[in-house]
């Protein structure tokens, strides 16, 4: 638990709230929350990284996070922080079932269970005409009084979650999670129960994934099977490329960047796919350690303590 | 009785397509341990060329078989060379690194994507009929070019089993699968296996793509729906297993048929994702998996 760089975090949080403040323009507030809301997904899925599992279901989570937020205020009439919270909870508890079965698989199986089950779980929501079916859910919106906070709110609860996830990172349970990458049979040796670790990891970052899913409901008011492709996994894994995995301010960097030039780009009449998959390959085969690695680097040559 | 032939009939020609899909992946993983999915989008730009080009030729004046025949040969040429360009360029560094390599067929799927819609348009393609007429099996009626395309892909499916079997390059490709670094010191060339792995699997892709275009209807991203199912058909059959990959695509496409004409498509789909999940809690590395 040493070192967690609260300074550090505190100026960057209460920065990005503080620019919050100064957006009043409608388009710019849903690009900000755009922003907050992919830097939470992208986190999640690098959190499941971490111990070296590529976890595509995070879609699917975003997904259950957003539908559970959307029945409980329009079906159920519940308050809004319950509402949001319910997001979280429900794609946890899914989560802890489908890792309880899909955890005992690796690498690529479970990579490949992930796809298959953010689809399933796609084509549920179009069934069921409880939650809408295929053209979803409409009317989930946040308290009047919130409205106009929107942004700061969903930057405040995104950055919380972030920060929670990287206290998990730098505790033992976070090198427990990097033991298991290493090698899991070692780690095992040492007595340690290899699944349950895992499911805790796999939960955490779904938790995450969830509340990001109702924040999205909340932003947007409108959801629908089709906002919930793997795609959202997809976008969410450049962020984590572009920025950089090997440290927490990676994802958000990349967030923000992909973005806000992918805005721009949509403005300009550009694809969106054709940016996002050229944004995914460059980084992939230039920037093997993303922009945050780049700009280490470069301050490290700076300071003379580089190569 | 009649009904249970028809289906089955059916989900042999769906699975064999699927197998041809799967046969490519498994291969792709056996020899490079690389999830690749940009290899829907290899059917993809062979069936859109054989959907562009077999009207085109056919307006020329060249009769409608030949025009088939010369487009196939145009669909799978620039398949493999858009594969080759992928290999060369893209996962020639990624090989055995499975994060890193699907990380980068990740992106590639979002800008083929981009790439295709917007040179091919979204529309749908219809190609004229090739091979007019039904024949009767059992009882039960299927079209001549359905009937054909299971035919062509039985005798690829062949083919390949065995080249893998029984040839220099088979054997060399099966070994390098078991472990590459044991078949690199008996002289195996890795880099060339991989190589050689990666254009296989393209092939089968481009020739899928250019069996099905006529029985289907064509559009930029048919690629999708067939890459899902290919997987799935390579996690129950189990990654690198060539037997297993053509079990699993007719399981899959058993469970498709079977399950849309009982339920309801969409419920299929689901009953497929849990066969998935059924034979992972029972086989984590799939029914015929060992590595």
């Amino acid at each position: 638990m040493d070192n967690l760089k609260l300074p550090w975090w505190l100026a960057g949080t209460a920065f990005a709230l503080a620019a919050t403040f100064l957006v009043r323009d409608a388009y710019i507030a849903s690009v900000v929350n755009l922003i907050a809301i992919a830097a939470l997904t992208a986190a999640s899925l690098r959190f499941v990284m971490l111990m070296g599992e590529l976890n595509f279901a995070t879609a699917a989570f975003v997904g259950i996070g957003a539908y559970a937020t959307g029945a409980a205020i329009t079906i159920l009439n519940w308050p809004f922080l319950a509402a949001l919270l319910l997001g979280g909870v429900v794609a946890c508890l899914v989560s802890i079932v489908f890792g309880y079965i899909t955890l005992r698989t690796k690498g690529p199986y479970f990579l490949l269970i992930g796809f298959a089950f953010t689809e399933a779980v796609r084509i549920l929501y179009s069934k069921s005409s409880a939650l809408g079916g295929t053209s979803g859910m409409i009317g989930i919106f946040p308290p009047a009084a919130l409205d106009a906070w929107m942004p700061t709110f969903i930057m405040a609860v995104s950055a919380l979650l972030i920060f929670g996830l990287y206290v998990l990172e730098r505790s033992d349970f976070g090198k427990i999670l990097t033991a298991i990458r290493d090698n899991e049979n070692v780690a095992r040796t040492v007595g340690l129960d290899i699944l349950l670790c895992k499911i805790a990891c796999f939960a955490a970052a779904s938790f995450a994934a969830g509340i990001a899913g109702s924040l999205h409901a909340f932003a947007n008011n409108v959801i629908s099977p089709g906002d919930f492709s793997f795609l959202v996994a997809a976008f969410a894994l450049a962020y984590v490329k572009v920025g950089g995995e090997d440290n927490v301010v990676g994802p958000v960097v990349g967030s923000v960047l992909l973005v806000i030039l992918g805005s721009y780009a949509l403005g300009l009449g550009g694809q969106e796919h054709i940016f996002y998959g050229g944004a995914i390959v460059l980084a992939v085969l230039a920037l093997p350690h993303g922009v945050t690695g780049l700009a280490k680097r470069g301050f490290a040559a700076l300071s003379g303590r580089g190569r | 009785m009649q009904t249970t032939i028809q289906l089955i009939l059916t989900s042999l020609q769906i699975g064999a397509v699927y197998i041809l899909f799967s046969l490519g992946l498994t291969l792709i993983f056996g020899v490079m341990r690389i999830v690749n999915f940009a290899h829907g989008h290899l059917f993809a730009v062979s069936a859109l060329v054989v959907a562009y080009t077999v009207p085109w030729l056919a307006s020329g004046g060249i009769p409608v078989l030949p025009a088939y025949l010369l487009s196939v040969l145009a669909g799978v040429s620039v398949a493999m060379a858009l594969g080759f360009l992928m290999y060369i360029f893209g996962f020639r560094g990624f090989r055995r690194d499975m994060v890193g390599s699907f990380i980068l067929s990740i992106g590639l799927v979002l800008l083929l994507d981009g790439i295709l819609l917007k040179t091919f348009g979204g529309a749908v393609r219809p190609v004229p009929e090739i091979l007019p007429g039904t024949v009767t099996i059992l009882g039960a009626a299927v079209t001549v070019q359905r009937f054909a395309l299971c035919v062509a892909a039985v005798v690829i499916t062949g083919v390949l089993y065995l080249a893998l079997t029984r040839t220099k390059l088979g054997k060399a490709l099966r070994a390098v699968s078991i472990d590459h670094e044991a078949a690199m010191m008996q002289g195996i060339p890795y880099n060339r296996m991989a190589l050689a792995g990666f254009m296989i699997a393209s092939a089968l892709a481009a020739l899928a793509g250019a069996l099905i275009a006529p029985v289907t209807i064509v559009s930029p991203v048919i690629g999708a729906d067939y890459l899902i199912k290919g997987f799935i058909a390579v996690i129950v059959g189990g990654l690198g297993s060539v037997p297993g990959a053509i079990l699993g695509g007719l399981f899959v496409a058993a469970i498709e048929t079977f399950g849309a004409f009982y339920f309801d498509p969409s419920s299929a789909s689901i009953g497929i994702f849990l066969l998935v999940i059924v034979v992972l809690l029972v086989r984590p590395k799939g029914l015929l998996g060992h590595g």
